[in-house]
């Protein structure tokens, strides 16, 4: 027979009780496990299930306002001074001013971004300037462009200006020039963000600082936050620089960051003359800019995939969204037409995306080889919106 | 084999955990017993096993060879051998093998009126072991949390789960268990290198005693723990080490899901810092 001492069974005795106690609570009970490579690599993300949840379900998505019947406009639109959103219907465009109050400004507050006296107008009352209708207005052509643009980065789930707002003024994640947030500048105008060698042995080819090894290293802890996720939703750590062994969610982050470089540079930065001085940055004055945590909001997916563009077409800036065809102004006459001869047809206005004025994007390195791209990461817990 | 002058001495019968007499014997120098056959028959399984693996392909390279784990989708099922099944029947192999050998361990240790504290030390790497393969995955809920059997394989895992906790280097009971792990290193380095200078002694001195290892260290670091301490210290640091292996690898998926240099924010939300 097994003589077990007192201090043996002692020991024994706890690792039992241990085992018990934990395994009442757990097995698997309340952590997700997500494969995203081949067995036994542990390219996989665990998530404890009930803490996702709830932030699941701190994500508050209003309600699509009741559709609008088929256009049946004829002529010019009853309004002045209408820059953007003038291919759609009036009833779609008041659909859309009111959905947007809601986002941004709070519901039925127009008066957020436009004087009340005179709807028209790009100044208040006593003539100053009505930054918040300029820079809504910038950012209307900015959702337009992102969601017509960047297919690679928002697929079929698309931006509105909730996306980021969440019925804030202020979006989360605004950055300025300073010091401690330089990585971001990445964002911007800043490139090299590879800072490894490719050489077996060291020599001086590769002149990356310290510094920029540590610009790279927050970089990607800041998208690491901003998505909830860990390096190995984007890297196989076996080498990190290979794109063959990267999941394909590392491709649709690389087309994230050249849709930031191109919405920073072209769209936020230059609102800098619009903006009063309390909206910009202490350090340099500088406009508010975007990042990752912007739209991500800390989830792999923002909003957790909710898919609300689908419902209002004014920020499409694609000829249809899923197959729909995008009811512009004189839908009526062209609605039995394919989607895309009706964008064609010069009976109707095309969707305009915004101009770009400050040129191309900052540096662009060269596209990666991977061939499956806009693959949409796996699903954290079984719900889905 | 010839046997030592002094082994017949410790060629004690009986002392058996299991079966009495069966098995009890010595072939050679290698008592047998009841475990002993037991491990010869998981250990040669479980290799015929990683044998038939390796032979399924796709390579003979001794460094990519690997047995996987099943994908997590089986959960806590059986998968077929292809897909996985082949890892767990190597398992079931290995904690056999390695049980059995704690348990011949034990039985020696009876026979010869010692305390248990090898089959203690060698289950402290078991426990890490078994962790890894059967508490941390029952935990998370998938055998495919398992490490996968082959010399690259394991590391290319061992990489990518530490970073799916950013910087595993923060996980404090990482830290404590590589603490562990230097110290018994610097311990067995000093002790070793004392047994062999004192054993060693310049031609035509005597073989130094324990006074002289005592004074050594009191010169050297102020300190001598003596001879049965070292042996104790020893088994102190390495079973430490073993066993907060394995605590840093449990509580990491089953009890904390973040990446570990978040953990460490309990540090600044302590209310002892000014607003």
């Amino acid at each position: 027979m097994i003589r077990l001492d007192r201090h043996s069974a002692a020991v024994a005795a706890a690792l039992l009780a241990v085992t018990a106690l934990s395994g009442c609570d757990y097995f698997g009970k309340d952590r997700a496990g997500v494969q995203t490579g081949y067995r036994g690599t542990a390219m996989e993300q665990v998530y404890n299930e009930p803490a996702v949840n709830a932030e699941f379900a701190k994500v508050v998505i209003p309600e699509a306002l009741p559709p609008v019947s088929p256009s049946t406009d004829s002529g010019p639109l009853p309004w002045q001074n209408v820059q953007v959103l003038n291919d759609i219907s009036v009833a779609e465009f008041n659909r859309t001013m009111v959905a947007m109050s809601t986002w941004v400004a709070g519901t039925g507050n127009c008066g957020y971004c436009h004087n009340l006296g005179n709807l028209a107008a790009d100044t208040t009352a006593k003539g100053e300037p009505l930054y918040t209708k300029i820079v809504a207005r910038r950012m209307i052509q900015m959702t337009r462009h992102i969601n017509s643009q960047y297919p690679q980065h928002v697929a079929n789930t698309g931006v509105t200006c909730y996306t980021c707002h969440m019925g804030k003024p202020l979006p989360n994640g605004l950055w300025f020039y300073a010091s401690q947030n330089d990585h971001l500048r990445h964002y911007l105008d800043r490139d090299g963000a590879r800072v490894i060698s490719h050489d077996m042995a060291p020599s001086d080819k590769n002149r990356s600082s310290v510094k920029q090894t540590e610009w790279t290293y927050k970089l990607m802890i800041s998208q690491s936050n901003s998505l909830g996720v860990n390096c190995t939703y984007c890297h196989n750590s076996r080498l990190f620089s290979s794109w063959e062994e990267a999941p394909p969610q590392r491709v649709t982050a690389y087309h994230g960051i050249l849709m930031l470089r191109d919405v920073n540079t072209n769209f936020l930065a230059p609102l800098q003359p619009v903006y009063p001085e309390v909206r910009l940055g202490k350090a340099m004055g500088d406009a508010p800019k975007a990042q990752c945590l912007t739209c991500h909001n800390g989830a792999y997916k923002p909003l957790y995939g909710a898919q609300m563009v689908k419902d209002y077409p004014a920020f499409w800036g694609r000829p249809d969204w899923n197959g729909v065809p995008f009811p512009g102004r004189y839908m009526q006459a062209a609605a039995a037409e394919p989607a895309v001869e009706m964008m064609d047809s010069t009976a109707t206005p095309t969707v305009e995306v915004a101009p770009v004025p400050a040129g191309t994007p900052a540096t662009t390195p060269s596209t990666p080889s991977v061939s499956s791209r806009n693959s949409t990461p796996r699903t954290t817990t079984g719900t889905q919106r | 084999m010839a046997t030592l002058s002094f082994e017949r001495k410790y060629r004690v019968r009986g002392g058996t955990l299991i079966g009495g007499d069966l098995f009890d014997f010595w072939f050679g120098p290698f008592y047998v017993g009841f475990f002993g056959v037991t491990t010869i028959i998981f250990s040669v399984l479980g290799t015929a096993l990683l044998v038939w693996g390796a032979a399924m392909g796709p390579t003979w390279n001794l460094w990519q060879i690997s047995i996987a784990p099943p994908d997590l989708s089986y959960g806590l099922k059986f998968a077929p051998l292809a897909e996985g099944g082949l890892w767990q029947l190597v398992t079931i192999c290995a904690i056999g093998a390695f049980l059995s050998w704690a348990l011949r361990q034990a039985e020696i240790s009876r026979k010869l009126g010692m305390g248990m504290h090898i089959p203690w030390a060698y289950g402290a790497a078991v426990l890490a072991y078994v962790t890894l393969v059967v508490f941390r995955p029952m935990l998370l809920g998938a055998w495919g949390h398992g490490f996968p059997y082959g010399i690259f394989s394991h590391l290319d895992w061992v990489s990518n789960v530490g970073y799916q906790y950013l910087h595993f280097h923060y996980n404090p009971a990482h830290m404590i268990a590589i603490t562990f792990f230097f110290t018994n290193c610097l311990a067995l380095a000093m002790h070793g290198s004392l047994i062999l200078s004192v054993t060693n002694p310049k031609k035509g001195e005597p073989v130094k005693t324990s006074e002289h290892e005592n004074v050594f260290f009191r010169d050297l670091v102020g300190y001598s723990i003596g001879a049965i301490g070292i042996h104790r210290l020893g088994l102190f640091l390495a079973m430490s080490a073993s066993i907060w292996s394995a605590i840093c690898i449990i509580i990491s998926g089953p009890f904390w899901t973040k990446g570990w240099p978040e953990w460490w924010s309990w540090w600044l939300n302590l209310p002892i810092w000014p607003a």
